[in-house]
């Protein structure tokens, strides 16, 4: 099996190689971890259809939000920690954030067979969306636990690693948010032909969201 | 046939759940046997379930028997994998004592138990079965021992994860994992009940023609009981 050599019970943990603390993160574990465990709940997630081309674009682009939303929000996170006078400790925090991305992968991919099963029991789009916006908040609640666990530590020697804490998950839904929007679609409406991204797949989500909201 | 008795015997018994294994997280179940014990105890209660449609004088009836004793052991065994992935992540994340395995273990034994009063059931299922004609008779009785051999396996783990996560030692973490443990047992019976649905037919409905299973996407276990409920009241 693979999850012990990715130590993933040392991930959940806070153990071993995936201890809180700073030195250098395992980043080939981790980023590994992060596109198994993504790929695996992206393939369950996409096949709500039974459409094998759907199951494997979002088994591509499930670990891919994950990643690409990590990237922009990572300049962001490294200055703020170094205008705040963290930057002593932001080999910890880079640590912690690596480690939560990780978590957020095995979370989803413990819940595939949730998502698989419920599948099984509906064939209604709508309750598959709602099943997915709650699975993603499950695994986030994970992702903060692994996070807060590495923070714990960072808080207890300066306060202001709060800002920090608080500004990553902030910055990250809002990019993540958009990023979806452009990926879509994750699950795939039936109703509507296999795409990898839609054709009017370059807009704004939270624009849309603000006209959707006035059209009421 | 004697060890297998002996070895249900034992676990009911709680031999193989004592107090200061569990404290130390451990949870010494012979976990091969416990998986042959539990499909074989399934198989028993799932044949005593499909004999009544077995013994409605159709063709090729006795396919209602194979079919409900194969996919009894199978609803336990689905359920697990559904929802064993997210209780192991979470319990965890919340620090739980209990490695993979011996969380595996504690959760194949609760259900081990559920069959075990399951299939001390099936006799009572079989004289049931040859004294009444009424489907909808067999139904209920058949839901209401699932459901107390249900209850029973709960209170077995309910009793296990209090032992594994005492009061006293490490306040925090143990309320955290008890009640990570306590959704899980929550979970098991909503996921347990669709399961079934989706499984479904295990009794067999005379008036319908014999299927491995139903389209159970039309419909689900929670609107199939309310239904069935509001009828009853009209």
């Amino acid at each position: 099996m693979i999850a012990p050599r990715l130590d993933v019970e040392g991930l959940l943990r806070g153990e071993g190689l995936h201890r809180v603390g700073g030195g250098r993160p395992p980043l080939g574990r981790l980023a590994l971890t992060l596109a198994l465990g993504g790929a695996l709940y992206g393939a369950v997630m996409g096949a709500f259809g039974l459409n094998a081309e759907q199951a494997l674009d979002s088994a591509i682009k499930v670990p891919l939000l994950v990643v690409v939303a990590s990237l922009v929000c990572l300049p962001n996170f490294w200055v703020l920690n170094l205008v705040l006078g963290l930057g002593p400790d932001f080999a910890a925090a880079w640590r912690g954030l690596l480690s939560a991305q990780a978590t957020l992968a095995v979370a989803l991919a413990s819940l595939a067979p949730v998502t698989a099963f419920a599948y099984a029991s509906t064939d209604s789009y709508e309750s598959a969306k709602l099943l997915n916006f709650a699975v993603f908040g499950v695994a986030t609640l994970a992702a903060q636990r692994t996070l807060a666990r590495h923070y714990r530590p960072l808080l207890a020697r300066d306060r202001r690693h709060a800002i920090a804490l608080l500004a990553w998950p902030t910055l990250y839904f809002f990019v993540a948010g958009q990023l979806a929007y452009v990926l879509r679609p994750f699950i795939g409406n039936p109703k509507f032909p296999t795409v990898f991204l839609r054709e009017h797949w370059w807009g704004n989500v939270y624009v849309d969201l603000w006209w959707a909201v006035r059209g009421l | 046939m004697g060890r297998w008795l002996k070895e249900l015997d034992q676990l009911l018994r709680g031999e193989h759940t004592r107090r200061d294994d569990l404290q130390a997280g451990r949870v010494g179940l012979p976990a091969r046997r416990l998986a042959v014990l539990a499909a074989g105890l399934g198989l028993v209660y799932g044949a005593s379930m499909g004999l009544f449609a077995a013994t409605g004088g159709r063709e090729q009836a006795w396919r209602h028997l194979v079919a409900s004793a194969a996919k009894l052991p199978l609803l336990f065994a689905l359920t697990l994998l559904v929802t064993f992935p997210s209780l192991y992540v979470f319990a965890a994340l919340a620090n739980s004592r209990l490695r993979v395995r011996e969380t595996l273990r504690l959760l194949a034994a609760a259900i081990t138990v559920m069959l075990g009063v399951l299939a001390s059931f099936a006799p009572v299922t079989v004289f049931f079965t040859l004294s009444t004609d009424s489907y909808r008779f067999m139904l209920f009785l058949n839901v209401v021992f699932c459901g107390l051999a249900g209850l029973v396996g709960l209170g077995f783990l309910y009793r296990a994860v209090n032992l594994v996560f005492p009061d006293e030692a490490g306040a925090e973490e143990g309320r955290r994992a008890r009640r990570i443990f306590r959704v899980w047992l929550l979970i098991f019976g909503v996921v347990g009940a669709q399961m079934a649905w989706i499984l479904k037919p295990f009794v067999g409905n005379p008036q319908l023609p014999f299927a491995w299973v139903r389209d159970s996407r039309v419909s689900n276990f929670f609107e199939f009981v309310l239904r069935a409920l509001a009828d009853n009241w009209r």
